[in-house]
């Protein structure tokens, strides 16, 4: 069997790594392997063929980009096995059957807010909170997920109640997320 | 469901300060917490929604007074599958402590370690732990008799701010009893006869194992510790006879400032002994004290890093032994081989994390000392 090439994709906080992804794995034959964050970057690790993680390294990156500034990416085609220990958190292919609907992603700074904007949204809409990332410096990042329409008025509604300044960084939809995705990032809470 | 109320706090003390005082102005009880790092705190409280909001007010005077006031809010009506979800809920052990509690916070360990053993030798009472909350924040806890802990903490309070910046300092002469679930937690350590303690602390990896094996080559000393000490400050504790830890720290101090960046050194001649024990209690994990070279690699960029190791491995007869993420944004690889491939591969290293971010820092320990390879943390 043919070695398998691997890409790296690494962004500020952790929304615009869900949402690279997302489209990591809608743009060619990838699976994820997991992530890692070193207080505040954090690193999305895939693998697949060279020209499948080529394609999906290009799109990973775009996505990325339109959500958060910082995006730095890397492929490389016949990886040594040990450069994957610096994987921490794995993302297992096969997690099982996953809850349907859209992703919606909530970034701010402090988590305080973050639990008053929870409350918010789903007493304004049928959203549950899937999981609360925390990755260092002070980033948190809750992902809900529900219908199409009740995350656009959750995000709708977190958008009102952080509207005071710089504390919301992200509010974003994932409104078809992959099943690889809603596994590794919307089912637990893995740190 | 009950109201719910939420301070969020820059330090801990800020937090201890309000929690409490939280707790004795109305009928509420502490149901959580939750770090986010950077030294950003928050407690969660739950009551009828009058006795919440009377609690507040109080709370944010009391975190205002001993650190900085990031939020406080009221939720009066929950909804109860959001909160539940939440990653602040915890159960909160009960105590039945009665004692007086006294806390010291400081920017690093180096002040840090200087409170400690002035804690301890001023009063008689007893060490209840440290901890850290990201950027650079560290605190530690003494309990006893009120007028001990008072005494204590003022002579704590003088120490630290002879050896770096205090940020607060805190005495609850009756604390209530949710206060004690904020405490740190210690290393259960037994205390040892050790001379001197000497505390390196410099910001990020590569600078503190070029200090760890510099001082242990220097004088008759034992590494005892690398605690990572948030905002990327590692702290290296070393202990010995006043001379060696003295000449440790100069030839530390040397070899820090050639790769990295130090923050501070702090040496404490006669240390209280059950202070060495609450900061040198439990060993790093070990990983092999081959004798061979080793070559470190710091950057701000897991890419970077990744694919430094990646083409090192490729580029010379090395092997990866570990990384170690200091936080902060840094993160850091090792590889042993011989010198002159070590050598080679830090050359292809250094060209190839440079494209990735920012290379902080790279270096190589020709012999490391064996003692200090063998306590290293990275794996």
């Amino acid at each position: 069997m043919a070695q398998l090439a691997i890409g790296m994709i690494e962004v500020e906080g952790v929304a615009s790594l869900i949402v690279a992804a997302d489209a990591v794995v809608k743009t060619a034959d990838v699976q994820l392997l997991g992530w890692d964050s070193i207080g505040g970057f954090t690193t999305l690790f895939f693998s697949g063929s060279t020209a499948d993680v080529d394609a999906s390294l290009q799109r990973g990156q775009e996505a990325a980009r339109e959500v958060r500034e910082h995006v730095v990416a890397a492929a490389m085609t016949q990886p040594e096995p040990d450069s994957l220990r610096h994987i921490t958190v794995a993302i297992d292919g096969d997690g099982g059957a996953v809850a349907d609907g859209a992703l919606g992603l909530i970034e701010t700074q402090g988590y305080g807010i973050q639990v008053t904007n929870a409350d918010a949204m789903a007493k304004a809409a049928r959203v549950v909170v899937r999981n609360v990332l925390s990755v260092q410096n002070r980033l948190v990042c809750t992902v809900i997920q529900g219908e199409v329409s009740a995350v656009h008025e959750a995000l709708a509604t977190a958008r009102e109640q952080l509207s005071d300044g710089e504390s919301l960084l992200v509010a974003t939809m994932i409104p078809q997320p992959h099943q690889q995705v809603v596994g590794a990032f919307a089912s637990g809470r893995e740190s | 469901m009950k109201a719910a109320g939420i301070i969020e706090t820059r330090g801990m003390l800020a937090l201890v300060a309000a929690a409490d005082a939280m707790q004795k102005a109305a009928d509420v009880r502490l149901c959580g917490r939750h770090q986010i790092g950077a030294g950003w705190i928050t407690a969660v409280v739950e009551g009828e929604v009058a006795a919440v909001q009377t609690a507040l007010q109080v709370g944010e005077r009391a975190a205002a007074a001993h650190g900085e006031l990031i939020t406080s809010q009221v939720i009066a009506r929950p909804a109860a599958a959001p909160l539940a979800a939440m990653p602040h809920n915890a159960a909160m052990p009960a105590s039945n402590d009665e004692r007086a509690i006294g806390m010291l916070e400081t920017q690093g360990l180096a002040p840090l370690v200087a409170a400690a053993d002035a804690l301890a030798k001023a009063a008689p009472v007893q060490l209840a732990g440290w901890a850290f909350i990201g950027g650079g924040l560290a605190h530690v806890a003494v309990v006893g008799d009120v007028a001990a802990v008072r005494e204590s903490v003022a002579a704590g309070a003088v120490a630290a701010a002879a050896a770096g910046p205090v940020i607060a300092d805190l005495v609850l002469p009756q604390p209530s009893p949710d206060t004690f679930a904020l405490m740190p937690a210690r290393d259960a350590a037994v205390a040892d006869a050790t001379g001197a303690l000497g505390v390196l602390e410099s910001t990020g990896y590569v600078g503190a194992v070029a200090a760890a094996d510099a001082m242990s080559k220097a004088g008759s000393v034992a590494i005892r510790r690398f605690a990572v000490a948030s905002g990327g400050r590692i702290a290296t504790f070393t202990t010995g006879p006043l001379d060696d830890v003295k000449v440790a720290l100069e030839a530390g101090t040397v070899a820090t400032e050639r790769v990295g960046e130090l923050s501070g050194t702090h040496l404490v001649s006669r240390p209280d002994v059950d202070a060495v024990a609450c900061f040198c209690g439990v060993q790093a994990p070990a990983v092999g004290g081959s004798g061979e070279a080793m070559g470190l690699i710091e950057t701000r960029s897991t890419v970077g890093v990744v694919k430094a190791v990646d083409e090192m491995l490729k580029a010379a007869p090395v092997r990866f032994e570990g990384n170690f993420k200091v936080g902060y944004f840094l993160t850091a690889s090792v590889v042993r081989g011989s010198i002159g491939a070590v050598q080679s591969a830090l050359d292809v290293g250094a060209t190839v994390a440079a494209r990735y971010g920012d290379l902080v820092s790279v270096d190589v320990i020709p012999f490391p000392f064996a003692d200090v390879a063998v306590s290293l943390p990275h794996q």
